[in-house]
């Protein structure tokens, strides 16, 4: 496996061509990954919420957004637009501090999660050696922004919301940090890259999802539960809880629970992709299809095109979860909170840990198979 | 040791119905995605309504013998029946008649007993104003015709309503304009029931 484009290194050569000195070559590349990390993630999370719609509407057999730009693809703009204008109003007797900073605590773990999220072999803003424990560690910290949002709203509503929200993510972290731990097991490495390349050679023959299918399972419904998603919407059930700690939110603060939100669902998707369907691997080799070819690894077009297929590879398991997600929302009815714990705690919990013992069996059994 | 196997066998019989179930689920919705939407695009495309609907009242001024029956049987006793006696013909002059179809409730029982049938039933649903005093329709308003939706307005689609179209099909959309509704038309029906009598 070569190493494939680095945008980096060669972005850095092309800037001492004119004269910078490596040292700030480098500085006036770093900015540039996480300004386009983060406005694609804002895209994403934009697509997705029309792809919501969408879907929803054809599981109804509704249009749905048809007339704002083709198809309805400019609704997501508007949204961003109506909400931006909105006025900003924090409501008497809340605690203005952490109603405002709630969103804040909501948001920007989400987003800076993106950070070990690779689309491609060095399409990543930076390969950190405990890249999935950082992300399981950030996402443990918006419980502490819904509790924060559902205390500082003076409201029942939101307090319940807040409350359920907290105790829903802190069940299910456990259950989704013991299924990562598995894959973690199996390649010796909390890289996100490791983990990919680890997924690599056989195509999809290779993927996680063949020597994982019970972490497959049990982190798909932790993730849901973890972006409180349509089986595990408890937090914000509207029947029940009008919005649940968004209830008082409105303008750019809302934006922000309501963008994190949908943001969190496309990083879980995408790492999903990651941990489980091969990342940016296509479902055949591209490096065997290049040696069945004759075809050079080093080639520069052939190197193009593994880039990009990888992110669209990339993309396309991502928004196929997200598609499944959706669908799903329109199948099952939402659980009770009591269901919910007795889920979390008494079903993926020991599962996920015979899961670990198994998966730690099979390594010592079989290291070839199962990563030695 | 063999009750708690029982137990767990028991409670892996139930996770894997549970999944089956959402799996059946899943397929279900899916198959909802691959049917066309059965949205009617309201301005643009519009329900025929059905031979028994009942929508605006329709009057018509110069049959009415002004005897007040529809007052009476309406529940509200809504229409407004303004007449007066006319010494030389010996004869009930109708001057104004109007109904407020803000109040009326279209129960259909005024065109029901007028022995004159003055009072008809139209396919007019659209009665949106910006002032509910200008639902009060007087006998002009109400002698007018009805909007239809097959003939007032090009840009609208005319979109026929589910027990108006063919056997097995569920949607209004895309018919062939010869498409026959399912059962007897009711001209037929009449024309059976008079050929069995003769």
């Amino acid at each position: 496996m070569s190493a494939g484009i680095d945008l980096q290194a060669s972005f850095i050569d092309l800037l001492r061509g004119f004269g910078l000195t490596p040292g700030v070559a480098k500085a006036v590349w770093l900015p540039l990954p996480m300004l386009i990390i983060v406005a694609a993630v804002t895209v994403l999370a934009l697509v997705s919420t029309w792809l919501e719609r969408k879907v929803s509407a054809a599981a109804q057999q509704r249009i749905g957004p048809e007339y704002m730009g083709p198809f309805g693809m400019l609704v997501p703009v508007a949204d961003v637009a109506k909400l931006l204008f909105k006025e900003d109003i924090i409501p008497a007797k809340t605690d203005p501090l952490l109603f405002s900073l709630a969103p804040l605590l909501v948001f920007i773990p989400v987003f800076l999660s993106f950070l070990i999220v690779p689309f491609g072999q060095n399409l990543v803003i930076t390969d950190l050696n405990i890249g999935i424990f950082l992300w399981i560690s950030l996402s443990s910290i918006a419980p502490i922004g819904l509790l924060m949002a559902g205390y500082a709203s003076n409201n029942k509503y939101s307090l319940l919301g807040g409350l359920r929200a907290a105790a829903q993510s802190i069940s299910y972290e456990i259950p989704l940090a013991l299924a990562v731990l598995a894959v973690v097991m199996m390649s010796n490495s909390l890289s996100t890259i490791d983990i990919v390349q680890q997924q690599s050679g056989y195509g999809i023959l290779s993927w996680n999802v063949w020597r994982q299918p019970v972490g497959f399972i049990i982190f798909w419904i932790a993730a849901l539960a973890e972006c409180e998603r349509m089986p595990f919407d408890l937090p914000e059930a509207e029947e029940e809880l009008v919005a649940g700690y968004q209830t008082e939110y409105s303008a750019v603060k809302f934006m922000l629970f309501y963008a994190g939100s949908y943001a969190n669902l496309v990083l879980s998707a995408l790492l999903f992709a990651v941990l489980y369907l091969g990342g940016w691997e296509s479902p055949v080799s591209v490096s065997w299809l290049a040696s069945v070819l004759n075809v050079s690894e080093t080639t520069a077009w052939l190197q193009v095109i593994t880039g990009s297929l990888g992110i669209v590879m990339t993309l396309f398991k991502a928004y196929l979860l997200l598609f499944l997600a959706i669908l799903l929302r329109w199948t099952v009815p939402r659980v009770r909170i009591d269901q919910l714990l007795d889920l979390g705690w008494k079903f993926l919990l020991p599962i996920a840990l015979v899961n670990l013992l198994l998966t730690a069996g099979l390594k010592l059994a079989f290291p070839v198979a199962f990563g030695g | 040791m063999l009750k708690f196997l029982k137990q767990v066998g028991d409670y892996t019989k139930e996770a894997v119905q549970a999944a089956k179930y959402i799996g059946q689920g899943l397929s279900v919705t899916f198959d909802h995605m691959q049917r066309r939407p059965i949205t009617v695009q309201y301005p643009y495309e519009k329900l025929i309504p059905s031979e028994r609907f009942r929508g605006r009242i329709h009057f018509e001024f110069d049959k009415c013998i002004s005897c007040e029956v529809c007052v009476r049987v309406c529940p509200i006793n809504l229409p407004v029946v303004d007449w007066e006696f006319n010494k030389e013909t010996k004869k009930k002059k109708l001057n104004h008649y109007s109904i407020d179809f803000g109040v009326c409730i279209f129960c259909g029982n005024c065109v029901e007993y007028c022995p004159t049938n003055c009072l008809s039933m139209t396919e007019e649903y659209e009665l949106a104003t910006y002032d509910r005093h200008e639902l009060n329709y007087d006998n002009v308003a109400l002698g007018r015709l009805p909007y239809s939706v097959t003939h007032s307005d090009p840009i609208v689609t005319p979109i026929r309503e589910f027990a108006y179209l063919p056997k097995g099909v569920l949607s209004g959309h895309d018919l062939p304009a010869n498409a026959r509704r399912a059962g007897k038309l009711p001209e037929e029906l009449l024309e059976e029931m008079q050929s069995a009598e003769k």
